[in-house]
């Protein structure tokens, strides 16, 4: 173990350390009163993490015999997780904390899941990706099922748990078979490995059960039947945290993993994740016209969304990697905005999540509404806003991968899809006379929303030079 | 790779002793035994009363907890061991390693106690 | 000068149309009609002082796009200065004429405001129409072409609560659109190959363009020739020649002012105006110039057959048009470009007169316009009957045989038969002959039916039959004065002797050329321009030199004037038969005509409708047409495009949607299910797609 494979995980160590004391402090010390302060030191600490990662330049590392990876991507990967779990953890603690479920362990478990998360994106070995995907799992089925008295939030914890061991299986058995073919775990090896010769059959049968183990985390269908139903039973804050971080580690560990470790068969694995990307997007766009609950309708939106980003993926080039990536950054901004209005949303004392209940908010809640439809027109993609300049970029690194079909079928997902995002926007604006909201915002959740929206308006300027980094994270990925 | 195969290759005749030593077993239960049933005989053996219920009976959760727990040390137990024997040749990377995994395994172990998971009441 | 003259009446149309709100109706509709009075006076000033020479004036930059780029400018030539003239002082009698016309209609309810608008839309006409005879290249002229076409179609549906109306500016609008596809075409054409548009450019290119060969449909053609047949296509759509003429008769369901200016005496000139302009390109392109003949002269035929049995007094009229639109032509088809002009110009005067004269009739019987209820008028309407009666005198071209002395119409339709003859197409020449005779009896019949007999109809109408107020006289008394005095005073410049008449044109005379023989063998001595090689021929003008382009081996103009002796009075004889054909139908015995409408019932009936072309039109186009349309509206539009995006968006999303809900079943072995279905579909095509490598 030497100095420089510390100094390479230093932020990870710290952070684990933070938590194991943080723990600690909250089981002997505190306990549940000390709540509050730890969520907000929790979020100043990703936070600073955030901001130590995002400033430190420098290249490609990596530590441990290649175990851990420290590289552009990666570093670009952890700011983007960083950022969204702080928000997520600050919008929620009001809410939490009116509904007596503001426990010490929930920042912990946080920055438990996200510690695992910044090792997946920096997983250089088979190994180390499980590891931290168990990491990033267990907490989330915990955080899943963190309101015990609520039957819908324990279902919720339980199937995520249940689903997540079938895919932690089925990413296992991939493993192994990667590592009976390859004879090694390290994703050089493999690489050395895939690009010897043609894909073994094994090595092939390995490939496409990590993409499936891979595909439950990012929730692409056919792995994608948990989304709806945790995102439901989960308590609103826990369900804003799924649908924005771990989205990112998991996508950005795909990429890793195709790339990193598969990168030369990239003709094989785009057939699957274009597969992925299409099947995502459709069904996305087309399940989430029934939903009549806005946690629900997120959960579908997540997946017609992550299908976007699998279409940057599939192209398989470096243009796809930077798409995939902005395409995610502007995707976890939105959703943060939009999950923070959903916390608002309150009649009389009680958590409401119908979508109904959102008839003419814009008579109650001028500014609110307005800033969730620029979120909700940019989740749909509509020009000139942030979100179609995000879609824009996957679809033409599509084109220019030559998989133009992969474009147009976006295209038309795209589509179907504006009409659930539309129908909320029409219900805030032309909707029936009805029982609305009565509910505050925090301070925080009002922020988060206006500033969400407004970066969906200035950022057309320049998508405030995001693309830069996320050129030089995929120019890092893909060689 | 076929190097690589020939490693796991002891596993494989293992796999197929045991296989073949269980099927054995049931097998010549089923071939050698002498079969003269009666009620008295088929009936469910609980410590000689009739069953009390059916087996699919629910069980205290806490049972599951203290199942839990005890695979958790049972596993630090089995990464233990290994390091145990090779305790005089390891470096000190290895060894702290240990002492990590062991800080960790003990905060977890001192927040369960502290949060009363291992009281039954 | 000429800058006002083009640009004043769209001012006027706009301070008319747009602005009598704030300075009054009446006042929008005296400025109007004094900023033509002013351009009719500069065009005349123009006109006579005009030397035949052509200049340019540029207005400003029109198009800059690649290699199209052109000006918008004027070009002045003899061409342009004559039309000019018959523009402004046609528009602007028209203009003086609307105020009694217009003053009042019973189309329209109290107190609705529709004469500002009128002015306005009748000099927006005049800036179009000038646009387009000034142009000096081919896309601001068609910019004035569709411009006219606009004005025409917002005119003729002036009476908007009139379903006839609107159907007919509608009709002439889309027959119109036929010519416009075949004009742009041509416009197309000449671009591809000359890479430009303006006049200039085009004419030096012509002589090349015979040439050149082009591929067009499914096969390749001369280039000249097919240029030239696609603009006279453009020219038969604008000027009502037979197929597409359909549209003119109909178009008389606008205001009669309307009639006199845009149907008679400008727009519908347009189209021999086109090929008179167009004549350096004409002269190189004999199949399509003999195209143009025959066409003319059967259209003056048929619309004169037509004439002869119509009630309504403006459609004899409008068929009357039609017919001497028939005549130009077949002076501009055989090549006597600078006839084809003269009679446009006389004819303006005469056939705007004889509509201004109906329109009079018809105000003065409370907008009757069957003739069958007209008669003894001459009494009831003095002025307008005189006047008609010179019109009429100038259309069946009285005047005294073999000598240049006569109405206008004797002398510059005279001179259209001739060239016929000359130019040795003796079925064409037996056509206009029978046509002069033809319309020299239905338009005696018009006035016979009109102001003489007793007075038929409703009795009421006739008593209280008036004469026009003065300011509908007054142009009447000018145009008068024109009919009779256009034809015998520039006869010379016109019709004269071949270099009077290359002078007036602007054309340079070479010496040898005004050699009687007509031998072009003559050399010009100023060889200018002729390194080409082409002295063999010897012309002394080249294309685009002068406002006509008259060929070397175009003889027509000289030949015209030594024609036998019977060839020069035969239209008058028919004149004469028609004459007194109608005398004895009309006057003498009145009940011939309904008496041989029963002996020859299906002639008639086939003369009364036309001969049928717009019920033949109907099967084949507009039927066909509405058919197609009616099948890709039911069929494709609604069915394929609405069904499908329908279908898909109300049937198979939901459709979808409800599938995708009943999959969330809420089991956890269901989930589980389809992760394992998914991991085995995408195993089993792994290796199926894989197994081909």
């Amino acid at each position: 173990m030497t100095r420089a494979d510390l100094i390479a995980v230093l932020p990870e160590a710290l952070l684990a350390l933070f938590a194991l004391t943080a723990l600690m402090w909250g089981a002997f010390g505190g306990k549940d009163r000390i709540a509050r302060p730890l969520l907000y030191a929790t979020a100043a600490m990703l936070a600073l993490l955030a901001l130590w990662i995002g400033s430190a330049g420098g290249g490609a590392s990596t530590a441990f015999g290649g175990m851990f990876v420290n590289d552009a991507f990666a570093r670009f990967a952890k700011v983007t997780i960083l950022v969204a779990a702080a928000a997520v953890l600050v919008m929620g603690e009001d809410f939490l904390a009116r509904r007596d479920l503001l426990r010490f362990e929930y920042p912990v478990l946080v920055a438990l899941a996200v510690l695992g998360m910044m090792m997946m994106v920096s997983a250089g070995d088979l190994m180390a990706l499980y590891m931290g995907l168990e990491l990033q799992s267990l907490a989330l089925y915990v955080i899943a099922a963190m309101r015990r008295d609520s039957l819908k939030s324990t279902e919720a914890g339980l199937k995520y748990f249940v689903l997540g061991a079938l895919a932690s299986g089925l990413l296992l058995y991939g493993a192994s078979l990667t590592y009976g073919y390859a004879g090694t775990t390290t994703f050089a090896g493999i690489l050395a490995a895939v690009r010897d010769s043609t894909l073994p059959l094994g090595l092939l049968f390995g490939l496409v059960f990590l993409v499936a183990g891979l595909a439950f985390k990012v929730s692409a269908v056919p792995f994608h039947m948990w989304t709806p139903d945790v995102y439901e039973g989960a308590p609103t804050p826990v369900t804003a945290f799924f649908a924005t971080a771990p989205k990112v580690g998991a996508m950005a560990l795909f990429a890793r993993l195709l790339h990193d470790a598969f990168g030369p068969a990239g003709h094989d694995w785009g057939q699957i994740v274009a597969f992925l990307a299409v099947a995502s997007m459709f069904l996305g766009a087309v399940a989430a016209i029934g939903q009549r609950d806005i946690k629900r309708l997120m959960a579908y939106s997540s997946i017609g969304h992550m299908g976007f980003a699998l279409v940057g993926l599939a192209a398989g080039s470096a243009t796809g990697v930077q798409a995939m990536l902005v395409y995610l950054a502007i995707y976890v901004t939105m959703n943060v905005g939009v999950f923070a209005f959903i916390l608002s949303m309150e009649r009389d004392g009680r958590h409401v999540t119908d979508i109904a209940s959102l008839s003419l908010l814009a008579r109650a809640e001028p500014t609110a509404a307005l800033a969730l439809l620029i979120l909700l027109f940019s989740l749909a993609g509509v020009p000139p806003l942030v979100g179609f300049f995000a879609k824009y970029g996957v679809l033409v690194a599509a084109v220019q991968a030559d998989m133009v079909w992969l474009a147009l079928a976006g295209v038309i997902a795209s589509v179907i899809g504006a009409f659930y995002y539309l129908r909320i926007v029409y219900l805030m604006y032309f909707g029936q006379e009805g029982e609305g909201l009565d509910g505050a915002m925090s301070w925080s959740q009002r922020a988060l929303l206006v500033a969400a929206a407004a970066v969906m308006l200035v950022g057309v300027v320049n998508l405030f030079g995001i693309e830069g980094p996320a050129a030089a994270a995929a120019a890092a990925l893909v060689r | 790779m076929d190097e690589l195969l020939r490693e796991y290759l002891p596993i494989l005749v293992f796999l197929a002793v045991a296989v073949g030593l269980g099927l054995v077993l049931m097998l010549s239960a089923a071939v050698i035994a002498v079969r003269n049933p009666d009620p008295e005989k088929v009936s469910t053996y609980e410590c000689g009363f009739n069953a009390f219920d059916d087996a699919r009976m629910r069980f205290d959760v806490r049972f599951y907890l203290v199942s839990i727990l005890f695979i958790i040390f049972d596993l630090e137990v089995a990464f233990l061991f290994p390091w145990a024997v090779a305790f005089g040749d390891l470096s000190a990377t290895a060894f702290w390693s240990m002492m990590v995994f062991l800080v960790v395994l003990t905060v977890g172990f001192a927040y369960e106690w502290k949060k009363g998971a291992l009281e039954w009441d | 000068m000429e800058t006002v003259i083009l640009l004043a009446p769209l001012a006027g149309a706009i301070i008319c149309g747009f602005g009598w709100r704030l300075i009054g109706e009446q006042a929008g509709m005296v400025i109007a009609t004094a900023i033509l009075f002013l351009c009719m006076l500069l065009s005349w000033i123009v006109f006579l002082g005009h030397d035949g020479e052509t200049s340019r004036i540029v207005l400003m930059r029109f198009i800059d796009s690649g290699t199209l780029s052109t000006d918008w400018a004027i070009r002045l030539d003899r061409l342009t200065a004559i039309m000019l003239v018959v523009v402004t002082t046609v528009s602007a009698l028209v203009h003086l004429y609307s105020f009694g016309y217009m003053a009042h209609d019973d189309n329209w309810r109290h107190g609705e405001h529709y004469r500002a608008r009128f002015f306005a839309y009748l000099s927006f006409f005049t800036f179009a129409m000038l646009a387009l005879v000034t142009s000096d290249n081919l896309v601001q002229m068609f910019f004035g072409w569709e411009g006219v076409g606009v004005a025409s179609y917002l005119l003729i549906g002036f009476y908007w609560r009139k379903g006839s109306a609107n159907a007919a500016a509608i009709k002439a609008f889309v027959v119109n659109r036929i010519g416009d596809f075949g004009f742009a075409l041509g416009i197309f054409a000449l671009f591809y190959l000359t890479d430009a548009v303006s006049f200039d450019v085009i004419f030096g290119a012509a002589p090349r363009l015979a040439e050149t060969e082009i591929a067009f449909l499914w096969t390749s053609w001369n280039a000249a020739e097919l240029i030239a047949f696609l603009l006279f296509v453009g020219a038969m759509g604008k000027s009502a020649q037979l197929f597409l003429h359909t549209w003119l008769p109909d178009a008389m369901e606008g205001p009669t002012p309307v009639s006199a200016l845009i149907h008679a005496a400008t727009m519908v000139t347009a189209g021999v105006f086109l090929v008179c302009r167009m004549s350096p390109v004409m002269e190189f392109a004999p199949g399509a110039t003999a195209f143009i003949t025959w066409i003319g002269a059967a259209t003056a035929f048929f619309a004169a057959t037509v004439g002869l049995v119509q009630n309504d007094i403006k459609r004899v009229i409008a068929y009357s048009t039609c017919s001497q639109l028939g005549y130009m032509f077949v002076a501009a088809g055989v090549g006597v470009y600078s006839v084809a002009m003269f009679h446009l110009f006389t004819h303006a005067f005469f056939k705007a007169m004889l509509f201004l004269g109906a329109g009079s009739v018809i105000h003065g019987m409370h907008h009757e316009q069957d003739m069958r209820n007209y008669g003894g008028l001459r009494h009831k309407l003095p002025w307008t009957f005189a006047a008609m009666l010179v019109g009429t005198l100038a259309i069946t071209g009285v005047g005294i045989p073999l000598t240049q002395y006569g109405f206008a119409g004797f002398v510059s339709k005279d001179a259209i038969i001739e060239s016929a003859f000359a130019a040795g197409e003796l079925p064409v020449f037996w056509l206009l002959v029978a046509g002069a005779a033809m319309t020299s009896f239905y338009s005696w019949r018009l006035m016979f039916m009109t102001f003489w007999g007793s007075p038929r109809g409703d009795h009421h109408t006739h008593e209280h039959a008036h004469e026009s107020p003065r300011t509908m006289l007054m142009p009447l008394a000018v145009l008068a004065a024109g009919s009779v005095l256009a034809g015998m005073v520039w006869y010379n410049s016109f019709f004269g002797k071949e270099e009077t008449v290359k002078a007036w044109f602007g054309i340079p005379v070479a010496e040898a050329a005004t050699d009687a023989s007509g031998d072009a063998a003559g050399h010009a001595p100023a060889a200018e321009a002729h390194a080409g090689g082409d002295a063999v021929h010897g012309a002394a003008a080249l294309p685009g030199e002068g406002a006509i382009y008259i060929g070397p081996d175009n003889h027509v103009l000289h030949d015209a004037h030594y024609v036998p002796a019977w060839v020069r009075a035969a239209p008058f004889v028919a004149m004469l038969l028609g004459l007194a054909v109608a005398f004895q139908f009309y006057i003498r015995r009145p009940d011939w005509p309904a008496a041989l409408a029963r002996n020859q019932r299906p002639l008639y009936l086939f003369l009364l409708n036309k001969w049928y072309f717009d019920e033949i039109y109907d099967f084949l186009f507009v039927r066909s047409a509405r058919a197609i349309g009616r099948l890709l509206w039911k069929k494709g539009d609604g069915a394929v495009i609405d069904g499908s995006i329908n279908g898909l968006a109300m049937g198979v999303v939901p459709f979808m949607t409800r599938l995708a809900a009943r999959a969330q079943s809420g089991y956890v072995f269901h989930y589980a299910f389809a992760m394992v279905l998914g991991i085995a579909i995408l195993v089993t095509w792994m290796t199926l797609s894989a197994g081909g490598n």
